[in-house]
């Protein structure tokens, strides 16, 4: 797999690597660390013949960009690797999902009927209801740049829900520049069809964000990264905060597409506009509130809802002080 | 230290220590050159020789590593008898600025003062934030003119000024009117620290109430205070009550299970606990047979404190034992007891998403306890039951987990997993054997 993808992307995959691990708390000033994400893993019959991509004991981790090779496998395991036949399985799976990108372009968008898909005011995006729910997620921490922070993510009771937890440590890594860290993310993967191509969600007629979870008291962020294919898009994000109650009950989040504001490069910018919603590749919840100390969150699942009595476009307006050319 | 750099400083010219002056004009600190002097001045009292070139002794102590303090730092040294409040920090700062009137330094100074806030404990303190805004000298940095304001016109101040900012919104200080006078006056309007300030005033009012579930900032001390306002805090439903349960002095020498108390002698552990009037009249129709559960700890967060709480639960029913909910009569015939306004605006409105919400089985009732021991929470429970009499009938099973451990409940919420593994206890307490009742 990692062969192919080399082939096929030559550095693309090491230069813009998606899941950058976006600074979380926008006014905060160290660098952002880029980290390829696990992307490079696959489930699916590659994954199953032995392929040369293990996925490691805390194989969610996203890992530092340094390290996107393909990682060694465990000695214990012996994997038949059969080159031919790994190329064989890599590519008749990509064709098949060719197949089935072609096919579901005519049945209507995504391979939904049309009429199903425009009628449609409430949908499940993301649920947590079994092991391959998980491998749509990857979690990091600031340990990328040296810091002490822990965080895992596995499936909850009775594999209903899944639970991202770890503790927070705010010790700032030694490395000389970074003054401050402490900070832990669960981000989604970017959908990937043939070829490798991203795939974009495409969320226009929705305009509510829609989260169930149930947390421990602590303030989250969540971080909406829009297609992440031009350089300068890299590290924008949108992002909004979402706080968690704490005690035993579920909470149901409702976020408007509305209140989410423009940051880049982990700084809130002055130019601000509305988050649109036809592209959106990924999305994530930051923890890095500067309190040290283990947490946890439990999500149930998240989905997207159109609101009719919310009619707001955008929150936050541009003022002239500070971004005087918009209104010239 | 002023005059003994001016003494040495002449010493050296007269004398044309070459190292000396070539430390003093290549603009080494104060403390180098100083240092360096004072070498010098031993060695030319033994020899008096005129040698230009000063060659630095080796540093005496390799063995243990010596605190090196930074040029200020003697200020910040704690008094003896003497402690780090509002007070020092501010006769620190004063001290500075008193010293020197050209206030040399004063960018390290601002730093190392910014690092020690959080030590004395003023780093939500507006009023300090603007002493040490005030530390800087006055319209030295503004520009003059359009080349100055071109370029980023002192460079090195101007990011120490937007250090103190930055360090103001992190622990989310507001800044006023006296900043923004302090900020004009040093830099001027169109500088850095200035755009930050305005960006700081509108992004901190926009963000300053977007908590639904506020919590204050000043944390009650007493904590039964801080149970009370956790619990409060858990609970969506306001018309729950909250009880302080105390516990009672281990003065009894009869009673056997005295040894367990988890607190110093002398001082009761009070819990306190919540349960609304709907959890009531649930736990009232519970059905005898199946067992109820204390569950728990739980980690509550408040800003920067963190409490355990229990909670009472009982496990789902089967689908097969759930009742249907019988329509009671109308007993008003002044309004209708139920309604079933279809709200929605025709058959293809459907806002419900296609998946089956996580089912748990109905919480009871929570506390927030002293000490996470069988115990305390059978005191709670036992509180409980004046409440709810039905309990008496009720049996409930203790499922502790250690200080943070993972719980093996079938169902309910899930703790993060400790560093060493902590076995689970469970206990069957039936209510009616500690009753005792025939």
């Amino acid at each position: 797999m990692a062969l192919v993808q080399k082939l096929l992307n030559g550095t693309y995959i090491l230069r813009k690597c998606p899941k950058a691990s976006a600074a979380f708390c926008p006014s905060l000033s160290f660098r952002v660390a880029d980290y390829c994400s696990s992307s490079l893993q696959k489930s699916g019959p590659a994954a199953k013949k032995g392929s040369w991509l293990r996925k490691s004991e805390g194989g969610l981790q996203g890992r530092h960009q340094e390290e996107v090779a393909v990682d060694l496998p465990s000695p214990e395991e012996k994997p038949e690797v059969s080159f031919d036949r790994a190329i064989e399985d890599e590519v008749k799976d990509h064709f098949k999902r060719l197949k089935d990108e072609i096919v579901n372009h005519w049945i209507g968008p995504e391979g939904r009927p049309l009429h199903e898909v425009m009628m449609e005011q409430a949908k499940v995006v993301w649920q947590f209801r079994g092991k391959e729910d998980l491998d749509k997620w990857v979690v990091t921490s600031d340990k990328t740049i040296g810091g002490r922070s822990e965080v895992f993510l596995k499936m909850g009771k009775n594999n209903q829900s899944a639970l991202l937890y770890g503790t927070l440590s705010s010790e700032a890594p030694q490395d000389g520049e970074s003054g401050r860290s402490g900070y832990c993310a669960m981000i989604s993967r970017i959908p990937r069809g043939f070829f490798e191509r991203k795939k974009t969600y495409d969320w226009s007629q929705f305009n509510t964000l829609y989260l169930r979870v149930r947390g421990d008291g602590r303030p989250w962020m969540v971080n909406i990264r829009e297609d992440t294919d031009l350089i300068q898009r890299k590290n924008q994000m949108y992002s909004y905060f979402m706080f968690t109650r704490g005690g035993p009950y579920w909470q149901n989040i409702k976020i408007p597409f509305s209140k989410f504001f423009f940051s880049n490069q982990g700084r809130v910018r002055d130019v601000q506009h509305q988050l649109l919603l036809d592209k959106i590749s990924s999305i994530g919840f930051t923890l890095a509130d500067k309190v040290d100390g283990p947490f946890f969150l439990e999500i149930d699942f998240i989905g997207v809802f159109t609101d009719p009595a919310h009619t707001e476009e955008f929150a936050y307006e541009n003022s002239p002080e500070l971004s005087p050319r918009l209104f010239k | 230290m002023s005059w003994a750099q001016a003494a040495l400083l002449a010493r050296g010219l007269s004398r044309g220590w070459g190292g000396l002056c070539g430390a003093a004009l290549r603009g080494a600190p104060f403390s180098q050159v100083a240092a360096l002097a004072l070498r010098g001045l031993h060695r030319s009292a033994a020899a008096c020789s005129s040698d230009l070139s000063l060659v630095p002794s080796p540093p005496e102590s390799q063995r243990r590593p010596v605190k090196v303090l930074e040029p200020h730092e003697e200020l910040f040294k704690q008094a003896p008898g003497g402690e780090r409040d509002k007070a020092s920090f501010v006769r620190a700062v004063q001290c500075f600025g008193q010293q020197d009137v050209r206030r040399r330094g004063h960018v390290d100074f601002i730093y190392l003062a910014l690092r020690k806030m959080r030590e004395f404990g003023v780093q939500r303190d507006l009023a300090v934030y603007n002493l040490l805004l005030d530390v800087f000298p006055k319209e030295v940095f503004r520009p003059r003119n359009v080349f100055q304001r071109m370029f980023v016109h002192y460079p090195r101040q101007q990011e120490c000024g937007v250090a103190v900012l930055e360090q103001m919104e992190q622990h989310g200080v507001m800044p006023d009117t006296q900043t923004e006078f302090l900020l004009t006056q040093i830099f001027g309007r169109r500088s850095y620290p200035m755009l930050k300030l305005v960006r700081m005033k509108l992004w901190l009012t926009r963000f300053k109430n977007v908590n639904p579930f506020p919590v204050p900032l000043h944390l009650p001390p007493d904590p039964v205070d801080l149970a009370k306002l956790g619990l409060r805090h858990m609970e969506p439903d306001l018309s729950a009550r909250v009880t302080v349960y105390q516990m009672s002095l281990p003065s009894d020498p009869a009673s056997p299970e005295e040894p367990a108390q988890p607190h110093i002698v002398g001082t009761p552990v009070s819990s306190a606990g919540i349960q609304s009037p709907d959890q009531q009249a649930a736990l009232a129709r519970h059905n005898p047979a199946r067992p109820i559960f204390v569950e728990g700890p739980f980690s509550l967060w408040l800003r920067d404190k963190c409490v355990y709480y229990h909670i009472l639960r009982a496990d789902l029913l089967p689908p097969e034992e759930r009742d249907v909910e019988e329509v009671p009569e109308e007993w008003s015939l002044f309004y209708p007891m139920q309604l079933d306004l279809e709200y929605a605006r025709s058959a293809w409105d459907d806002s419900e998403f296609d998946i089956n919400e996580v089912e748990e089985g109905p919480i009871f009732a929570m506390c927030i306890a002293g000490a996470h021991d069988q115990a305390t929470l059978a005191k709670w429970i036992q509180g409980l039951q004046e409440t709810n009499p039905a309990l008496a009938r009720i049996p409930v099973v203790f499922r502790l987990a250690g200080s943070a451990g993972e719980l093996l409940t079938s169902s309910g919420m899930e703790e993060p997993p400790p560093p060493r593994p902590e076995a689970q206890e469970e206990e069957e307490v039936p209510q009616r054997q500690q009753q005792g009742q025939g």
